[in-house]
Order: C-alpha cells, then structure tokens, then sequence
C-alpha cells in the first residue's frame, strides 16, 4: 500500500511506503492523522499550506456489506478547525483497490487559471497506479450534471470521480466534495466544512479513478474477516429499520422528519420552532407515496455505492415520471424546507438538484437561506425566492458569494442575532432544546455542528460513565463522550455510519464489524479497542483544534438556545458549561 | 362529556385514517368518552397495538417498539397523538434527552439498557 502525494505546486508526484505509525489507520482516523502532523495549525484553509487528505476505511474495496466510504480531511475553511466529511461512492471502492492508503493533495499551482484534472489508473507492468494529469479548465464554470457525463465520454464508463463544483472554485464555506453515485449521477457529498473549497484551491477539479486491473484489498485473515461480514450481514439484513424493504429502503433517511416534528425537534423556519405544520407533506413516508402514485408502483431505494445492502438512497420523480433528483435526505429535506418554511416536495427536490449542480452543502446552504430569510431578504416559505439565491451562489454573483460563506458569515453581514452555528458550522436537523443529548455533541465536536459525530454502537457503551445514568447531565456527557468516539472508529471502519441502527440492537453485528477490521488487519482489536482508537483520534483532532485557537468557549451552542424557549415545549439548552466541558476533560 | 383528540397517523397506518388518508399520513379528530385511554383510543380506530411503533402523546415519546407503557395512559381533551409504523426510526443519538411521557420514562430508566435500542419487541439486545 501506498500514500500517493500529489503537490499541485509543480505537480510532482511521490510514491511513499506507509510509515509504521499509520499502519492500522485508515479512514477517517488516518486523514486526522496526517492533518495534525502535517498541516500547521494556522494555515489559511485556502493557502498553500494547508493539505486535502482521502482515505478510505479498513475493509473499503472488499466485499464487507455497506463499507465503500471514504473520509476527506483537512482544515476546514468554514470552521478554521480539523474537518473530516465521509462520503458513499463508487470512488470510495475504486481508490481502496488500487492500494491507496491515503492520497494527499498538497501546494498550489501559481497559474490561478487553470484547473486541473487527476487521472489515476493501474500500471500492471509496474504493479503499481499510475498518476496523469489532464487540463480540466474546460469544465470549469459548469453545472456538475452537464459536465460530469463529459468525463464518463472521455474517460470511459467504468470510472469514478471525485470533484469539486463551481462553489468549490469560488472558495465557498459551504462547498463539499462530489462524487459519483452508481447511477454516474454527481450526487453524493463530503458536504461539509468547505473541503470542496481546499480542493478548488489547489486547482484540481477532478479526481478520475479507472481501477481496470487493479489488485483489490489484501486480507490477512480471510476466515476471520469472512464471519465477521456475515454476522455484519446477518444483522443489516434481520432489522427493521436496514432490512430490504424496511424504513431507510423504503423512506431513506428522510424518515425522520416526521418523527422530529412530532417529538418538537424539528428545527422550523431558522431555529425559531421545533414543529412545522407542513412535515407530513415533505417526509419520506410523503415522497414514497408521491413516487408511488406518479409512477404507478412502489418505488424502493438504491445503494449509493457498490456493496450497500441496506440501499436508503431515494429518488424523487415529477408528474410526467421524470427524475427531480436523487437523493432527497433527511438534513437536505429538512434543511431547504422545514427551516425555510417549505412545504412544497417538488421544489425541495428541485433545490437539492441544483445543490448538487453547484457542489453545495445542502445543510449549510438550507441554514444560510433561513438566515437570509429571517433577515427579510425573501420571506419564510418562498420556494422560488428560495431558488432563486441557491442560482446566485451558483452564478457567484455578490448575493450569491455572501451566502456561499456559509451561515455564520451571512448572519453577520444580513445583521440577523438567531445564526445556528457551532465553530463556524450550521446545525443539522436536531433541535438541541428539544433533544439535549444531542445538543452536548453539537457543542463539543471538533467538526463545529455535526449530526453525525455522536453515533452510538453497542449497549456495553453505556457503562462507560460508570454508572451514570444516561438521563442525568453527567450521563450525558459520558455518553457523548463514548458516542463521538465510537463514531469516529465506524468512519475509519468504512463503514457507513447507518450500520449503527442494527448493530445497537443485536450484538453479533457489532462483534462482526471487529472481525472484519481484525481480518483485514491482521489485528487482534476488541470492542474496549472501538472506544480507544475513536478516542484517540478525537485527542488529534482536539489538540488541532486548541492549536488552531479552539477554547472551551467554542464548545457551546449559540446563546440564543440558551435564552429562547422553543415551541411547542418551549424549553432552553440548560446543560451546564461544566458538562459540556467534562465532555473532553476525561478523554 | 367528550374529548376530542387530534391524531396523527404515518406511512402505512395512515389506512387507519380511512378517507383521512393523504400521501403518506392522516390527521383526524377523534371523540372519545372523558377518562379514555390510549387503548381506548386504538380501540375507536380499531388499530392492533402491535402495528404501531413510536408513539408521541403532546410530542413526548410515550411508546416504542415493542415498549408500550402508555396504554392505560390517560387522555385529555385537545392532547395530539401520533402514532408511526414500525419501519419507522428514532435511533437513540438523537432521541437521547427528549422528553417522554412519564410512563415511558420510568420504564426505560429502570431497564438494564437504560433504553438505549431501537426495538424492543424480541430482547434481541444480548
Ligand atoms: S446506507 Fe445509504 S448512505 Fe449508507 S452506504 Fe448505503 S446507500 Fe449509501
């Protein structure tokens, strides 16, 4: 296996054996890894010194179910902190395979003019991948869907990309990453934190992956990794909510928004309520309907990349039956139209769409147009005023750049006090008055507002505070505590975070995902190792952040959730400063 | 005297909902005698208690699948209620610290998992 590096400065390239240290890294563990040793805390995200990091996880590119992630990495021009963003794709595969450990893109060109693109391909006569570059500025300046047929025409149908859109050659706070999906649809997202931007910065816009001929992944304990995948299989197959026709096939993540709304927790029209009387029309029990009724039969979801078998991606399609978008998320749904005061399922699609078309974080763009909204720039509920700003972003005009910075920078320029934010970060669709819980890991992350920092595995997790209970203010910490670095092991799994669901209900699940890491690895790792190595990786990524210049006054939630009672429980965030900070303080 | 409660029904239970029935939920206003109960109220709708999963009563968690402490729960005049089906999902990260009615909080805490799993229908948990 390899660390490729590629300096866009002069467009070298190095081939590196991976240093012992690294070893047993991967995923998301490995980007923070190489960030912290590498990248000086105070780089300017955008500048020369700062690095974009791809990993993918530990049984990424073998037949493990639902595991063709990959982790983008490095400092993040939204939060000025470490960032991590875990994407599904068939790029995730296809860079695993080709026994890349970790590619880094390092330098910047001095040219500001031209974009380049990244050909990667296997040299079966050197038995190793050959790098080629390739003048991308012709895709520049356009819609990701017009363009990203053009690389499947030149480069052949078997590939995959990685990229950035046209906010990522602005230098937006809300660019992300885009992938492929197995459609060849440039729809799947390392949405957050503005890594879209590092990538636009350095001037690279594509990342083509041909892995014809490549060797695959080697697996030390083939027996070994074999039961853990079946257990893991067992499981995904046997629960209700990641069966074949269970929630997340049926409904996809956007299942949850009527469960949000009901509980109060669904953050509507900029944080002000935790229910929006539209719900039921734009969640994903509405959309299965709507596509049911327009096209005339059920309609189940799809994997986003090869090897998912619990398949939650959804679609979207219009009267005529004609695709709006794929895939309408649970954060993307609430976040363009909950927050927004949308109800209206087409234009939420519609917007979505054209996230995707721009290489726009949905979360932080939905978040930001609520801002704006609040500010009066258009009105709560204006689906078309509402698309109208996602074309400005698009088209870079001086509405558009403001909004592109992301959310906390809109609010301050709109003058708006109510700005969502945690270190820089718009919050996803969690309310944290309404689910305190959840609220302690927003704080505390290292991500700045993350939902899906603070995911939880297995059950013996609960006795890590001791006897805390998980309801008391202590508990919570604990738990978050647990939660967030059990999550940061998943992500450096390769597994998607949905296996949490099953896994935290039956047993064997969690025990297979070990063995499969075990089999890969040849390591002998046990669920008290999940707990350690997570933790670690939050150590690196904390001791970035603190040198970057992170306090404990970053790890809270914006003052406005400790002063205004939300509807309809009108409740506060009351978890006291000491808990948040006890959060970190027994890492 | 009757109360009158404002129900909710998601995805597949919306057909309790009869002519109620949207694109994937219904919302329908049910009489009921004072003093009725959630089982009452189930009863009325002639909907089996197993096919419901997450129940919110006045959006506190009052059921969950397989823990169903709010049957004899009960109800007063305007209380919403709603009731999901069991594809349906609140995974515990983001259902840690809501509120639940006290029925179902006293349950969960006095489990040995502290209610930490999503289905509780075959204490599968090990
Ligand atoms: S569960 Fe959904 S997001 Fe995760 S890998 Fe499968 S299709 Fe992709």
């Amino acid at each position: 296996m390899w660390i490729v590096r590629i300096n866009m400065t002069d467009r070298s390239v190095k081939f590196e054996d991976v240093p012992e240290k690294y070893k047993y890294l991967a995923g998301r563990g490995l980007t923070s890894h190489i960030i912290y040793d590498e990248v000086p805390p105070l780089a300017h995200p955008l500048g020369p010194s700062n690095k974009l990091v791809f990993a993918t996880g530990i049984v990424t590119g073998t037949s493990a179910p639902t595991s063709a992630r990959v982790s983008a990495g490095g400092k993040s021009p939204l939060t000025g902190g470490i960032k991590e963003s875990n994407a599904g794709s068939p790029w995730a595969h296809d860079l695993a395979v080709m026994r890349i450990k970790a590619l880094i893109l390092e330098g910047l060109p001095e040219d500001k003019k031209t974009f380049w693109g990244i050909h990667l391909s296997w040299d079966a006569d050197a038995g190793k991948p050959r790098v080629e570059f390739f003048d991308a500025t012709e895709y520049t300046g356009k819609d990701l869907y017009e363009v990203s047929p053009k690389l499947f025409e030149r480069f052949g149908d078997r590939i995959s990309f990685a990229g950035c859109g046209v906010s990522g050659e602005y230098g937006y706070g809300n660019a992300g990453i885009v992938y492929n999906d197995l459609a060849k649809r440039p729809s799947r997202y390392s949405g957050r934190g503005g890594l879209g931007s590092v990538m636009g910065s350095k001037r690279v816009k594509f990342i083509v992956i041909d892995a014809k001929g490549a060797p695959g992944v080697e697996i030390v304990d083939k027996a070994l990794f074999d039961e853990g995948r079946k257990k893991m299989i067992d499981a995904i197959r046997s629960h209700d909510i990641t069966k074949p026709k269970g929630g997340l096939n049926s409904f996809g993540t956007a299942v949850l928004i009527n469960i949000l709304n009901e509980a109060g927790g669904l953050p509507t029209r900029n944080f002000s309520s935790g229910r929006f009387e539209g719900a039921a029309k734009i969640a994903g029990e509405a959309l299965f309907e709507t596509n049911k009724q327009r096209l005339g039969k059920e309609l189940y979801n799809h994997a986003c990349s090869p090897g998912c078998i619990i398949q939650c991606s959804n679609t979207l399609y219009d009267e005529n039956g004609k695709e709006i978008t794929s895939c309408v998320e649970y954060e993307s749904d609430w976040a363009l139209g909950a927050n927004c005061g949308i109800d209206d399922l087409d234009a939420i699609g519609e917007m979505v769409q054209l996230c995707n078309a721009y290489g726009l974080d949905t979360i932080e763009t939905g978040c930001t147009i609520a801002v704006a909204m609040e500010a009066g720039v258009i009105p709560f509920g204006d689906a078309k005023g509402a698309i109208q700003l996602i074309h400005e972003m698009g088209k870079g005009t001086h509405m558009g750049r403001i909004l592109g910075a992301g959310t906390e920078t809109a609010g301050k320029v709109l003058g708006v006090t109510r700005v969502p934010t945690v270190k820089g970060q718009s919050m996803p669709a969690y309310e944290p008055r309404a689910v305190k819980g959840i609220g302690v890991t927003y704080a505390t992350t290292t991500m700045g507002a993350d939902h899906t920092a603070g995911y939880t595995i297995a059950p013996e997790i609960l006795s890590v505070g001791g006897k805390a209970d998980p309801l008391s203010n202590e508990g919570k910490a604990a738990l978050s505590r647990a939660f967030q670095a059990t999550t940061a092991f998943i992500d450096s799994s390769g597994h998607c975070l949905f296996i949490a669901f099953p896994i935290l209900d039956i047993a064997s699940g969690y025990q297979g995902m070990i063995d499969e890491c075990n089999g890969v690895l040849g390591t002998k790792w046990t669920a008290d190792d999940v707990l350690r190595i997570g933790g670690e990786i939050l150590k690196v990524e904390r001791a970035f952040n603190e040198a970057a210049g992170f306090t404990k006054a970053h790890d809270r939630v914006p003052e406005f959730m400790k002063r205004e009672p939300l509807p309809p429980h009108n409740q506060v965030f009351d978890i006291p400063d000491e808990v948040l900070d006890a959060v970190y303080a027994e890492l | 005297m009757t109360i009158r409660i404002d129900v909710w029904l998601y995805g597949e239970l919306a057909k309790y909902g009869g002519e109620q029935a949207k694109a994937g939920f219904a919302n329908l206003q049910i009489n009921l005698p004072e003093g009725a109960t959630v089982a009452d109220l189930l009863t009325q709708m002639k909907m089996p208690t197993e096919e419901r999963g997450i129940t919110f009563i006045n959006g506190l968690l009052s059921a969950m699948p397989g823990v169903q402490p709010d049957l004899a729960h009960v109800l007063h005049d305007g209380d919403r209620v709603a009731f999901f089906h069991l594809r349906s999902m609140w995974p515990f990260q983001y259902r840690h610290g809501a509120s639940m009615i006290g029925e179902l909080a006293q349950e969960l805490t006095s489990r040995e998992d502290k209610g930490i799993h999503h289905d509780y229908r075959h204490e599968r948990s090990g």
